[in-house]
């Protein structure tokens, strides 16, 4: 795999040593027949689960492709890390077949819980901050992480409510269930855009707070403001906002993989690549920075 | 005065609240949700915010699930969508989601249950219509996720030697289904994929499709009656000779003439529909 961007610093600063793979973009159906004729120059491709997980058909046949050439991370939405329902062993086990067969460099999932009572919700469901939820889902943390044999990665989510029986801002718990789990973080910078204009709170004190050295990727993405609320339905351009949250976070973590998520009205592979590459521009106007000041 | 609830409870609740098919107000005050926290006691469990009073932000969860159910099956069952129009088709999927909720990781195994509620549905217009649609979209669904199998090839066909046809059993690949339909929803998907706006009138007309998949590519391939009941029989395991015999042998317009069924055996090596032919010697 040749890098596009050789150059860029590939030092690990992450706990594992998990590489920083460059600037990424989701692997999507849509982008399917483009991928397979141009093979575009994109550092690395982050591959949703679920979508691969029980077919035997094109998706799986263009993933291996894709995996051959590029680096792959896996990213779900069923895991239900919170869930309150015994983890799903069924699941657990084609995930991480799944994740030897494209060798993926890791498997992350959300801080939420999805469904009970054997139901699930296919909705990233908000979990209460609480030293009860802390200590269930630091746990179940741990488990999967066995049980995939490689540690998981945990993403922070956009949130809607809030409980009032929540002991600790959201911040701490990830730091705290990042430290007693021993897990990564893929910390994605426009959900913290979204939660903090949804509660209330200074983005800046979250991005702060993070434990940067378990940092292994990051997230950009767009939203949809409601006015009364934002949703984050990765169906638009990040915002400055964003991308201003992203370098104060690039700042304490140092060079880590960055993936644009796009999801909704998903345009055209270039489009997406090229809001992606924006993130390699920062990166790079940061570097300069740094370097002008000896960094 | 926070009410802190232990999460396996607060879960329920939450779930029952989202899940529900009215309101977020019916939601909230329904049974389900009532029998893990009183909707007075909203208040303590969730927060406001500047502008949402909590069971608005609790109705952002709700007004989002059952988008998303009908997204998800809108994509497995687009010409049903296109023949109940949008508003039908959410009524349909609002209660569908009531009888048959997902309980797997992945949102393809949601309309596993949809063809027979269709069916059954009380007040949908042209049900056996609808059924057969879905069936047929379904079917084109197991299609495109089956596993790949190894496709027999003209090499392997050449190999076997002429007496051996007779007792040959032929075994279709797994991507592969044959469906016998009532009504003409082969022409129906065909024409929206045509984006031809004269649709077929859903009267009764039996038909008879297979559908297969080659090249990682997903085919509908109308059959008359006798190739249906040919490649039935095939697929059943019955010997090759015992199942040409039967073919030729029924009577009336169906029974094809050794020509047709050589064109047939042609076509469907050459589409890749079995994956191997066993031989008894």
């Amino acid at each position: 795999m040749t890098r596009i961007f050789p150059d860029l610093p590939k030092t690990a600063t992450n706990r594992w040593g998990f590489p920083d793979l460059g600037v990424g973009v989701g692997l999507r159906s849509v982008h399917f027949p483009h991928i397979l004729s141009q093979w575009p120059k994109v550092d690395w491709f982050e591959v949703l689960s679920e979508n691969y997980l029980d077919t035997g058909g094109r998706p799986l046949y263009v993933l291996d492709r894709v995996a051959e050439r590029y680096p792959v991370a896996l990213h779900g939405v069923s895991l239900g890390i919170g869930n309150t329902d015994p983890l799903n062993r069924d699941y657990l086990g084609k995930l991480k077949g799944l994740a030897d067969r494209v060798r993926a460099h890791w498997v992350s999932d959300h801080l939420c819980w999805t469904g009970i009572l054997g139901r699930n919700t296919h909705d990233l469901l908000p979990m209460p901050y609480t030293e009860e939820a802390l200590r269930h889902t630091s746990a179940r943390v741990r488990q999967v992480s066995e049980l995939l044999e490689r540690p998981l990665v945990i993403e922070n989510p956009s949130s809607y409510v809030e409980f009032v029986a929540s002991s600790m801002p959201e911040w701490e718990f990830l730091a705290r269930l990042a430290e007693v789990a021993d897990c990564g973080l893929l910390l994605d910078v426009n959900n913290v855009y979204v939660s903090s204009f949804n509660h209330g709170f200074d983005p800046r004190v979250y991005i702060d707070a993070i434990p940067a050295q378990r940092v292994v990727q990051y997230h950009l993405a767009g939203h949809t403001h409601k006015g009364s609320h934002i949703i984050d339905t990765h169906s638009d351009h990040a915002i400055p906002e964003v991308w201003e949250l992203y370098r104060r976070a690039w700042q304490r973590t140092g060079p880590v993989a960055t993936l644009y998520e796009w999801d909704e009205n998903v345009p055209a592979f270039e489009v997406v690549h090229a809001e992606a590459l924006k993130a390699l521009a920062q990166r790079e106007a940061l570097e300069l920075v740094g370097a002008a000041h000896g960094a | 005065m926070a009410l802190e609830l232990p999460l396996p409870r607060l879960q329920r609740w939450m779930q029952s609240v989202v899940v529900h098919p009215g309101s977020t107000r019916q939601a909230v005050a329904s049974s389900e949700a009532r029998a893990e926290l009183a909707p007075e006691a909203l208040v303590q469990v969730i927060l406001p915010a500047r502008q949402l009073e909590p069971i608005e932000r609790v109705g952002i969860y709700h007004g989002m699930y059952l988008l998303r159910m009908e997204e998800a099956l809108a994509t497995d069952y687009p010409a049903l969508k296109h023949f109940l129009g949008d508003g039908a088709f959410l009524e349909l999927v609002r209660a569908y989601v009531q009888a048959h909720p997902s309980v797997s990781y992945t949102l393809n195994r949601l309309g596993d249950h949809l063809p027979d509620f269709v069916r059954d549905a009380p007040g949908l217009p042209r049900p056996g219509f609808c059924h057969d649609l879905a069936r047929l979209e379904q079917a084109v669904s197991q299609v495109f996720d089956a596993p790949e199998t190894p496709v027999l090839d003209a090499a392997q066909v050449a190999s076997v030697p002429a007496h051996a046809w007779e007792g040959a059993r032929l075994r279709p690949i797994e991507a592969f289904r044959l469906l016998a339909l009532r009504y003409p929803v082969n022409d129906y998907v065909q024409s929206l994929r045509d984006d031809d706006h004269n649709h077929p009138k859903p009267r009764q007309k039996a038909n008879w499709v297979a559908i297969y998949r080659c090249n990682y590519s997903v085919y509908r391939l109308a059959l008359s009656r006798a190739a249906y009941d040919l490649l039935t029989d095939l697929a059943a395991g019955r010997p090759l000779g015992e199942a040409v015999s039967a073919a030729l042998h029924r009577t009336g317009r169906r029974a094809p003439g050794e020509a047709e069924l050589n064109l047939w055996f042609r076509k469907w090596v050459a589409e890749g529909l079995f994956q191997s032919v066993t031989t008894t010697a």
